[in-house]
């Protein structure tokens, strides 16, 4: 029996594989020729009025830079035209969202998702907005589409709270996947409820945790308001992004690269192992829109 | 000695040797006391209990402090069975600044990590609040003076060259398993160095002109088992330079490797092939003065 080949280092160093194999893997929309190149896309907006000085969200902003994005990620040139291109009336569609107590996945970028799902014809009564439910939810056991929407912040079994992670719920045993870093987390998006299915992800960075210690951390101290929001159809991509957020965000921080808790390695496993997405952000093309003061990245 | 603001007549017992505070600054001790064995320490910390059994842990004791109106503070002691392993469960994710308790602390996000003789310590706050770092700090500060056995660090720390090399010293990890090496310096998703409960890991790194290399260490149980080790490596990782065990990697950085007896010595990401020659070197020399 020939032993399984080791992922090692110098894989995440190449820069190679996962392009075509990703794609593949992508969602029949996400694989018409037009898409193909839109798979390592990431669209990062920003805008200085989401989030107030008291940290309240703006619903309206938010919903604007959601379209903006989109429009922009699907070279469209109306957003609804780029909604309508990802999903239809036939859809069953479940917006996996997080429910972390101190920093769940704002209610008003719900909203936002949910109303112009409704807009572009899937029904109201097929949309569904859940967290540690879902596996038990019939929206999302019969869905056709899943959107993927979570704040981004430091995590300690994970690196990073990221959008590959967002789907730990679809498993009956989580703990399973908090061994070495949670590397395989990826393995999640195999599972029948899951693969082939999620049309968008989004990294929330309207107000990103960048640092943390130790399992549940939360300190206000150590979120800022970025006002931005991260989109891809690219899971990995996006967390690449993310991660790399955090870190810039650290160094600006403490003047130093501090590590986090744990490597995020579960992303760059997601490319190499699992031909999930892309990680190397060499290969991936970060299209900034709105807003960039104290960008970092 | 007790620190101020912490009640010393309120003692209580709860390990031979150990004494805690029943109360810190005004928090109380709620009379709970949680204990879990080795395997139960999923129970406790579902997600990283390998972490503490990859450290041979043995027990966890974990008490609470209320003050009404402010977040609940949470103590744990952890007995690692040794100081190379209090040691080491500090070291993985060690990266604050120095808080002086203990043989070596940090203190940063409100959590105070320490390692004092076989015990490693934590304690933090489920909330933030005026008055509860300092309370952490305390507390922390009372737990230390309570533990009379101090320990030695690990000894395989002395091997590595010093700081004109560029050591960054909170950088420093001790560890024994692949996946906790995983953790902090990914190498390869199969244990390709055979790591095990048996063999000592030391992770550093070193900073040359702001650019980052790696030193891994790796002590293992007799000459047989590390030239077995390099062999492994060097056919997962570089088998193309396989007899030379020298490869220029992707990001045209150099990885070196070299058997010393029962170490194995490698340098990840020196900027030339002679960056990675010195610090190989320099640790041969220094374990030869171990």
């Amino acid at each position: 029996m020939t032993e399984e080949r080791a992922i090692t280092r110098r894989d995440f160093l190449q820069g190679t594989a996962g392009m075509a194999l990703a794609v593949s893997l992508a969602p029949e929309i996400w694989r018409e020729a037009a898409y193909a190149e839109e798979k390592t896309r990431v669209i990062l907006i920003r805008h200085p009025g989401a989030v107030s000085a008291e940290g309240k969200i703006h619903g309206e902003i938010v919903q604007s830079m959601v379209d903006d994005a989109l429009k922009t990620l699907l070279s469209g040139k109306e957003p609804l035209q780029a909604w309508k291109q990802l999903f239809n009336s036939s859809d069953v569609v479940g917006i996996k969202s997080n429910s972390w107590r101190d920093l769940p996945t704002p209610k008003e970028l719900e909203a936002a998702i949910r109303r112009r799902l409704m807009d572009a014809g899937v029904l109201e009564k097929n949309i569904s907005i859940d967290d540690r439910g879902v596996r038990n939810n019939p929206i999302f056991q019969n869905s056709t589409a899943l959107v993927n929407v979570r704040p981004v912040r430091t995590h300690h079994w994970a690196g990073i709270g990221s959008c590959i992670k967002n789907y730990i719920p679809f498993v009956p045993r989580p703990s399973e996947y908090h061994p070495d870093a949670c590397a395989d987390l990826a393995r999640i998006w195999d599972l029948p409820v899951v693969k082939g299915k999620t049309r968008l992800n989004i990294l929330c960075a309207l107000q990103p945790q960048f640092y943390g210690r130790g399992a549940s951390f939360f300190d206000r101290r150590y979120t800022w308001p970025y006002k931005g929001l991260l989109l891809g159809a690219d899971p990995v991509a996006v967390d690449a992004v993310g991660a790399h957020l955090l870190q810039k965000k650290r160094i600006a921080f403490f003047g130093e690269e501090r590590e986090l808790d744990v490597q995020p390695t579960h992303i760059n496993v997601a490319d190499k192992k699992y031909h999930l997405g892309v990680s190397d952000l060499n290969r991936i093309h970060l299209i900034k829109l709105g807003w960039m003061e104290d960008v970092l990245i | 000695m007790i620190p101020q603001g912490v009640e010393g007549a309120e003692k209580e017992k709860i390990s031979p040797g150990i004494s805690w505070p029943a109360a810190t600054e005004g928090w109380k001790w709620d009379r709970k006391e949680e204990v879990y064995g080795s395997r139960a320490i999923f129970d406790y910390i579902d997600g990283a209990g390998e972490v503490y059994l990859a450290y041979h842990f043995k027990n966890l004791i974990v008490r609470q402090l209320e003050k009404p109106g402010y977040p609940r503070i949470i103590a744990e002691l952890y007995d690692m069975g040794s100081s190379n392993d209090a040691y080491g469960i500090f070291s993985l994710e060690r990266q604050d600044e120095e808080a002086g308790i203990g043989q070596g602390s940090e203190f940063g996000g409100g959590l105070l990590r320490f390692w004092k003789g076989k015990f490693f310590v934590s304690v933090y706050a489920d909330g933030e609040g005026p008055e509860v770092g300092q309370t952490i700090l305390r507390l922390g500060q009372a737990i230390a003076n309570s533990i009379q056995a101090t320990g030695q660090a690990p000894k395989l720390i002395s091997a590595l060259p010093d700081g004109k090399k560029g050591l960054v010293e909170k950088s420093i990890r001790y560890l024994h398993s692949h996946i906790l090496l995983n953790q902090r310096f990914f190498v390869a998703t199969r244990n390709i160095l055979n790591l095990n409960p048996k063999t000592e890991v030391i992770l550093a790194q070193y900073l040359r002109a702001g650019k980052k290399i790696h030193l891994l260490l790796v002590r293992y149980p007799d000459v047989k088992e590390a030239e077995a080790a390099l062999q492994s490596f060097k056919r997962a990782y570089m088998p193309e330079v396989f007899e030379k065990g020298l490869l220029q990697t992707e990001d045209k950085k150099w990885t070196s490797t070299k058997k010393v007896n029962e170490f194995v010595l490698i340098v990840f990401g020196a900027g030339s092939e002679q960056e990675g020659e010195e610090l190989i070197k320099g640790t041969e020399k220094k374990i030869g003065e171990m």
